[in-house]
């Protein structure tokens, strides 16, 4: 073509422009209800504020909303302590599950191991809360009859919600050591360290931060359970005594929200109270998910070349590292004294006496490692002569291992005292730490290949004991569950009031759900996450666009429930009715297939992009038949994962569409369902007697999100395989 | 002059899985001398070094079978202690490697291993080997800064001193320069030579030059073999065989 006007003319500049404003209008559609269920939630809670005052709020320990007393402290400490518990349960068994699957197992064996792991991340809430209930409660009344009269306590809580963040725990952060280059490794093998040696020095501190992550990470699934801890915790409001006391009952902002949602008056008090524990609980989650985005993005920057420089420590705290030794014991020993006896004037002796001795603890800590800090920096700025730092680095090193000490006296001392009076726990305390302090120079002594047979033993044992736990609980589900299955349990309806007959409405009304869900968040998930990923310039309303995001993908489940309730069962009068679970499960889940569709369209590669566009195609077209068949298998994965969660969860339904009976099926999308997860909660916790539909039913769900956990990786295995770049 | 042997290598044999990668090889390290590997990339240079002090071990599916000793003790006999080994026979990579730790923390990770734990020792060690790597000079006044901040050069030489600060026998190189620029090669040859006094150094290289300038004997592989192994003169001057001859001047294939 020799007219020069051909080029002149943009013969597709109208259809490219026209999709990217027919995008652009559906983008806006998600953004939008995002931005709607935040204000929502907002705006409902701020209204408790007014009515009962965010101080008395905040500070209240009575939480009785029939005597009108609404005060979060119980629940709030509730839902901490639990979370507290569950980390203290996971994050031994999960770190070190993570490093036997990293660097001793053998290929094979880490190839069936990390799969498992995933499997067990997706396992409904519900069916972990529904084993927690059925097995470990009474499994620990037996273990503690003096202690536990029921077996639904923090403990229970703790332990089963530990169980739930494993598999997040393990699964992150061996991804952070495999990301360690395994140059790290061969340099420190070749100068004739041991695998473990490797491991300790080099590995795990540099995938720390991954690590660390990964805990956050894990941390926050746990504080936004709901179903399992409103099983196994007794659900009393109140604050343990002693502080951890965890064989006390107590109960979390998201039992406090499931438990009483169904029964509130809309507009009233206790209504917007429990909209500000929403958003409480939001608060936290946020605050956790925040700490774990910059650790993470603080670990990328380390594998990066840049260099860290160093920082001065711009610390008031400075003078006080610098001090002499002398002055610095003498500092921590006058904080001790007065942290006592000031909190004598609230709490009894020996809760004083800890309290004291945390604070203490955290103190020395800070001081030890500021102390080193800020001699390097010294050093390095000032010149600071050698001796004085060895001093110092000497004098910072003695006291982090006080501090160790006394953490763990304290640590002893407190589960102690628990099981006996005050005096016997302090010597029990006293006898483990001359323990240690006596062996510690036979360890050191130990020759490198002993202490890497130990370490490696440990772990293997670590390992054994979380396989262990979660094949019992896959066993125990199964072996019940399978003589439970027959044609008249899955195509039955219940009878005797939950005791008999089958499930089928609960079936029926499970896929009904999913099937509404997937129509509701597919196309306008898929839609924003192509826009926001191709189109959308990085401007700040796209920046606040995906904060809006990311908040909304934290939040947990319960209060997309509480959303649902007021804002579609009472506001819009639907009633408990499909077509409101259906856009509750929906809006939960929106944010997820929007991020996992941005990712896997920003996976593919810039050149095949630019090859298209260098052929003259436009961009619609490129996105089209490039992009999009380029990034469909991780598109594809990222919706059956999230229609998989939506199959499992309660909280959402629970107050909006789910209902204990339906006596026939309806496709009608204003009438309630049945629905599985929420059939096993309720003839879990409702109808004894019933405990071989329970087994039955938690089968079924088990297998209906197994299933579509299998069909993502096979729709993953399948793409990778076709497509490498 | 006799050179007095360090290694001897002979009908050595390596597979990976299935694959055989090396042939019937046999070699030996003399005693300070530089002994350079040379051959087209992917004929089992690196895989010959990484058996010298069995780094090996930690490739999955990789079996070896022949005789290759240390100072008269076959290395691979059941019961050998492989951290030992390692700490006499060091290695250095193709791609500097240092730690994500200070300067000072990467040098003294080794002698602390090896159960060092006294500062001034620790000190003196940091010293003398950054030293002998040439980079004290560089480096004095920001030990504690991160090692990620040197230049690849720095960087390398910090690798160096690394395994310097263990007094290892034998130095193993796996294409120290190939990931730097000219300059910063020209430091690091030169520091082989100086090194040379003290220790053994076996250097991988695909660089013919840098083999015959630096090194007393070069061994020329090919396909997994051991095409010739003899002084760097004799190698460069008059080959024996015609395939070395080949590829010294640059005719191959
Ligand atoms: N870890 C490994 N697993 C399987 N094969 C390998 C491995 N490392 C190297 N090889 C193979 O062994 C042969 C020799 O490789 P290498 O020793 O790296 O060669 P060179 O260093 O001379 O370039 C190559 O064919 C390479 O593909
Ligand atoms: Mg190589």
């Amino acid at each position: 073509m020799s007219d020069g006007s051909s080029i002149g003319k943009m013969k597709k500049f109208h259809h490219d422009n026209v999709m990217k404003y027919v995008l652009m209008a559906i983008a806006s559609v998600t953004v939008v209800i995002i931005f709607f269920i935040i204000l929502f939630i907002l705006i409902n809670g701020a209204g408790a504020i007014g009515d009962i005052g965010i101080i008395k709020f905040l500070t209240g320990l009575e939480w009785r909303p029939s005597a009108g007393s609404y005060g979060a402290v119980p629940l709030i400490t509730g839902t901490v302590m639990v979370t507290l518990g569950a980390i203290l349960f996971a994050l031994p068994l999960g770190l070190g599950s993570a490093i036997f699957i990293s660097e001793v197992a053998p290929k094979r064996l880490r190839n069936i191991l990390k799969p498992i792991c995933e499997v067990f991340a997706g396992i409904p809430s519900v069916v972990y809360g529904f084993f927690g209930l059925i097995v470990l409660v009474p499994m620990l009344r037996g273990l503690f009859p003096d202690h536990l009269l029921f077996g639904t306590s923090w403990l229970a809580g703790s332990i089963v919600l530990g169980i739930m963040a494993l598999p997040t725990i393990v699964s992150v952060s061996e991804d952070a050591m495999r990301a360690v280059p395994r140059s790290y490794r061969e340099a420190s093998m070749a100068m004739g360290a041991t695998r473990w040696e490797t491991t300790r020095r080099v590995v795990v501190p540099a995938a720390i931060s991954g690590i660390a992550a990964a805990t956050i990470l894990g941390i926050g699934r746990a504080i936004g359970e709901t179903m399992a801890v409103m099983m196994v915790t007794g659900n009393s409001p109140i604050i343990p005594a002693p502080l951890w006391n965890f064989f006390e009952m107590l109960r979390t902002i998201t039992a406090t929200l499931a438990l009483e949602m169904p029964d509130v008056v809309s507009g009233s008090t206790h209504y917007s109270a429990l909209f500000l524990l929403a958003l409480i609980l939001m608060l936290m989650v946020l605050a956790i998910n925040y700490a774990a985005k910059v650790i993470i993005r603080r670990s990328r920057r380390k594998f990066g070349d840049s260099a860290q420089p160093l920082t001065p420590s711009r610390s008031y705290l400075a003078p006080l590292y610098n001090a002499p030794s002398a002055l610095q014991m003498l500092f921590i020993l006058c904080a001790f004294v007065s942290i006592t006896i000031l909190s004598l004037l609230f709490v009894d002796m020996s809760a004083s006496l800890i309290l004291a001795s945390v604070i203490t603890v955290g103190l020395m800590l800070f001081m030890a490692v500021g102390s080193l800090r800020s001699s390097k920096y010294r050093q390095y700025k000032e010149g600071l002569p050698e001796e004085t730092r060895y001093k110092i680095s000497k004098n910072s090193s003695r006291m982090l291992r006080s501090a160790t000490l006394t953490g763990v006296f304290i640590f002893v001392w407190m589960i102690a005292s628990l099981f006996t009076d005050a005096f016997i726990s302090a010597a029990v305390a006293f006898v483990v730490i001359v323990a240690i302090v006596a062996s510690a120079p036979a360890a050191r002594r130990m020759s490198a290949g002993w202490k890497e047979k130990i370490a490696h033993s440990s772990l293997t044992v670590v390992v054994a004991i979380v396989v262990i736990i979660l094949i019992a609980l896959v066993y125990d589900i199964v072996s019940k569950g399978l003589p439970a299955l027959s044609l008249d349990f899955l195509f039955g309806y219940p009878e005797d009031g939950g005791t008999g007959g089958g499930i089928f409405p609960a079936i029926v009304g499970t896929v009904q759900l999913m099937i509404g869900t997937m129509m509701i968040a597919f196309p306008l998930g898929i839609i924003s996450g192509i826009y926001l990923s191709e189109y959308a310039k990085n401007t700040r309303s796209t920046r606040i666009i995906r904060e809006a995001i990311d908040i909304l993908n934290g939040t947990p489940s319960v209060v997309f429930g509480l959303f649902g309730m007021a804002a579609l069962v009472i506001y819009l009068g639907t009633g408990y009715a499909l077509i409101a679970g259906c856009i509750t499960l929906a809006f939960m889940v929106l944010p997820v297939i929007i991020r996992t569709t941005e990712e896997a369209v920003i996976a593919v590669p810039k050149e095949l992009r630019e090859a298209s566009l260098a052929m003259g195609a436009s961009k619609w077209e490129t996105t089209m038949k490039v992009v999009i068949p380029a990034a469909f298998g991780g598109v594809v994965t990222g919706l059956i994962l999230s229609l998989g969660r939506a199959a499992g969860e309660t909280a959402p339904i629970m107050f909006t569409a789910a209902v204990v009976f339906r006596s026939s099926i309806s496709l009608s999308l204003l009438d309630p369902v049945m629905a599985l997860p929420y059939h096993l909660y309720f003839l879990a916790s409702e109808v004894p007697g019933s405990s071989v539909m329970q087994y039955g039913t938690a089968l079924v769900l088990l297998l209906m999100v197994l299933f579509m956990f299998a069909m993502a990786s096979v729709v993953r295995y399948k793409y990778n395989k076709n497509i490498k770049w | 002059m006799t050179d007095t042997n360090v290694m001897d290598i002979e009908g050595f044999n390596l597979w990976y899985g299935d694959k055989q990668a090396l042939f019937d090889v046999a070699m030996n390290v003399r005693k300070n001398k530089i002994t350079a590997l040379i051959g087209p990339s992917g004929c089992g240079k690196s895989t010959l070094l990484r058996c010298m002090n069995r780094m090996n071990d930690i490739v999955d599916g990789c079996r070896v079978q022949g005789k290759m000793t240390y100072h008269g003790q076959d290395i691979y006999e059941r019961g050998t202690d492989v951290m030992a080994l390692r700490k006499r026979i060091g290695m250095i990579f193709q791609k500097p490697n240092p730690f994500p730790m200070s300067v000072r923390d990467n040098i003294t990770y080794g002698p602390k291993i090896h159960g060092i734990t006294k500062q001034s020792e620790l000190d003196e060690i940091v010293e003398r080997s950054l030293k002998q790597a040439v980079l004290w000079d560089e480096v004095h006044d920001r030990l504690d800064q991160s090692a990620l901040s040197l230049s690849g050069g720095q960087q390398q030489r910090l690798c160096i001193a690394r395994t310097l600060s263990i007094n290892p026998e034998v130095i193993l190189m796996d294409e120290p320069t190939s990931a730097l620029d000219p300059i910063a090669t020209a430091k690091i040859e030169d520091l082989a030579v100086e090194l040379e006094k003290d220790y053994t150094v076996v250097i991988v290289t695909h660089n013919m030059q840098q083999a015959a300038r630096i090194s007393d004997y070069t061994g020329f592989m090919y396909i997994g073999r051991m095409i010739e192994f003899d002084r760097t003169e004799r190698i460069f001057s008059k080959p024996s065989d015609e395939l070395t001859e080949r590829y010294i001047t640059g005719r191959f294939g």
